[in-house]
Order: C-alpha cells, then structure tokens, then sequence
C-alpha cells in the first residue's frame, strides 16, 4: 500500500484557485460583519464529540413523553370516573329521599282514609 | 496584503493577523484567504471535480469563515476550521447536486501545481479514480493524503468514528490499487 500512498501523496498536492480569487472573495463579503454567535467551538479541533447518548436522547424523549401522556389520560379518565360515581351516589340519595317522603305521605293518607269516623254527640244529633 | 511567497511572514505574524481580522481589517482577511485558499480549493476540486464548482465552493466557505471569524481563537484552528467545513460542504453538494452520479472529474482537472508534478498521467489518472469513490470515503482520502490530517482529526472533521475513517481508508487503497493495476497503471508487481 505505500507505493499507492505515495503516488496519493504526489497526486493531490493543493491547487492554487485562478487569479484573483480572494479579490472575488473580498467583493463578495457583506459591508458589515455580523456578530459571533454564542457557540464558537464546537467546529473546530478538540471540542468534544456527542456522547453515545446523543443520539438516543430524541427517542428518549418522545417515549418519556409517551409514557406522561398515559399517566394522564388514565390519571383524567379515574377522576372522571370517581366524579360520575359521586354524581350516581348524590341522585341515588336524593331518590330514596324523595321514596321516604312519598311513603310518609301515603302512610298519612292511608290512616286518613281507614281512620274511623268519630261518633257524633246528642247535641248534634239534635240539630240535624 | 501579501503575495504569494510571503506565507511564511504571515504565518509568523499569525496572531496579530487574526486579531486585526477580527477588527475588521480587510486586507488582512484577505491575507488569511491567500493562506489558505489553495487548501479550501483543492478540497473542493478533488470532491467535485470541477474548476468552478471549487472555486464556488472555496468562496462560499470563506464567506462563512468571515461570519464566524470572532469563533475562532487561532490560526490553527482557522486552517482546521476551513477543511472541515470545505470537506463537509463539499459531500453535501454532492449528494444533493445532480453531477453526484456522474464521474465529477471534468478535463479542465489539473492536478499539477506550480512546482510542477513528476508524473502527470497517473496524478491525473488516480484523481480520476479517486472521483470515483462515494462522497464519504473521497473525502476521507482527500483529508488524509492532501491535507494529511491524521486519523483523529478526520474523525472530528467529518463527524466520523476513528474505526470507519480507519476502514474507509483501507478499502479506499485497495480499491485504488486494483483500479491501477486495472488501469495498467502500475503492474501488481510494482505496487507489491
């Protein structure tokens, strides 16, 4: 592999670019050179690559995500549940309440109906 | 301004010229464009194969070199800065561009240079079966024999394990050596 390496080595010697190149460089930049952004190093020689985590976070992510999105569907599903249940209780309540009373009435009417009529004294015998 | 014999006074002086750069002193951004334009350049024309595709390559990387100027903390990792993104922009035209299936080294390839190049048939010959490689791989050869970064910094550069450069690197040279004998460039004897 060397003589390759070697014949590499010759064959790709830098080019110059044609004449006048950075003078097109230099008519192509802005008038005004904008401000640095905030992460400067990343680019260049020793800034640290990713970890292997890197490339797991964006799933990572989405299932944590997943996984809330369950617990709160099922955490908004019980309390919805437990509410209707409160409700079934409030309205069984208040329909034996009004069963009691109904009875009650009835219990009255029922006596004022077979109750025996009261004998009537001489007087008013008398007056009719 | 400088002229083309005087890098080795810019080198010497590359602190205060980066730091006048920053200041915003054409003339010495221009002097870092003819430090390294023949690198950023070549990296262009050995990816794409075409003159002007390299040079409307080169031009772009130096533009971004201007935005990011104030990034960058010394010439070496400007020079580091620059193969990357020229490599790296590089693969991504031509992955994108239509010319990525064709063989991209026109007739116009030159590889001979101003000192002059011993054996002009096979640099041009292994240029063009160096264009014949994925974008990836290409790169890779081009990072390691041209700029002759090592391993690691390849790596870095093109976002790479250090075991696929290495293997990127390995079956490149095979291939490349049977394209030669297949070639007739060379017999296996000679390259054995």
């Amino acid at each position: 592999m060397n003589d390759v390496e070697q014949k590499l080595r010759r064959a790709l010697r830098p080019v110059s670019p044609p004449e006048g190149f950075a003078d097109r460089v230099m008519r192509a930049l802005p008038e005004r050179r904008p401000s640095a952004d905030v992460v400067p190093l990343d680019i260049v020689r020793g800034a640290p690559r990713p970890g292997p985590w890197h490339r797991f976070s964006t799933p990572a992510a989405l299932a944590a995500s997943l996984v809330l999105a369950v617990f709160a569907g099922r955490h908004v599903a019980v309390q919805r549940m437990e509410a209707e249940q409160r409700a079934g209780l409030a309205a069984s309540r208040e329909l034996m309440q009004a069963l009691r009373v109904t009875s009650q009435k009835l219990d009255l009417a029922y006596e004022a109906v077979h109750r025996p009529a009261p004998k009537a004294t001489p007087e008013e015998e008398n007056r009719s | 301004m400088i002229g083309a014999v005087n890098f080795e006074t810019v080198k010497a002086e590359s602190a205060a010229l980066l730091t006048r750069a920053r200041q915003g002193d054409g003339s010495a951004f221009a002097d870092l464009v003819r430090l390294h334009q023949a690198s950023v350049f070549s990296i262009g024309l050995r990816m794409l194969g075409r003159r002007d595709a390299a040079e409307d390559l080169a031009q772009d990387v130096f533009l971004q070199l201007y935005r990011k100027l104030d990034t960058l903390d010394s010439l070496e990792h400007l020079g580091f800065w620059l193969r990357r993104v020229a490599a790296n922009l590089a693969i991504d035209w031509l992955r994108r561009a239509s010319w990525s299936n064709t063989s991209p080294l026109h007739e116009d390839f030159e590889i001979a240079d101003e000192r002059g190049e011993p054996d002009p048939l096979m640099s041009r010959e292994l240029g063009r079966l160096l264009g014949e490689l994925p974008p990836g791989p290409r790169a890779v050869m081009v990072l390691r024999y041209q700029e002759d970064l090592d391993v690691a910094d390849i790596a870095i550069a093109l976002d790479m394990p250090v075991n696929t450069v290495k293997s990127h690197i390995k079956r490149s040279l095979t291939a490349l050596r049977g394209k030669m004998i297949g070639a007739q460039l060379v017999t296996a004897e000679e390259l054995s």
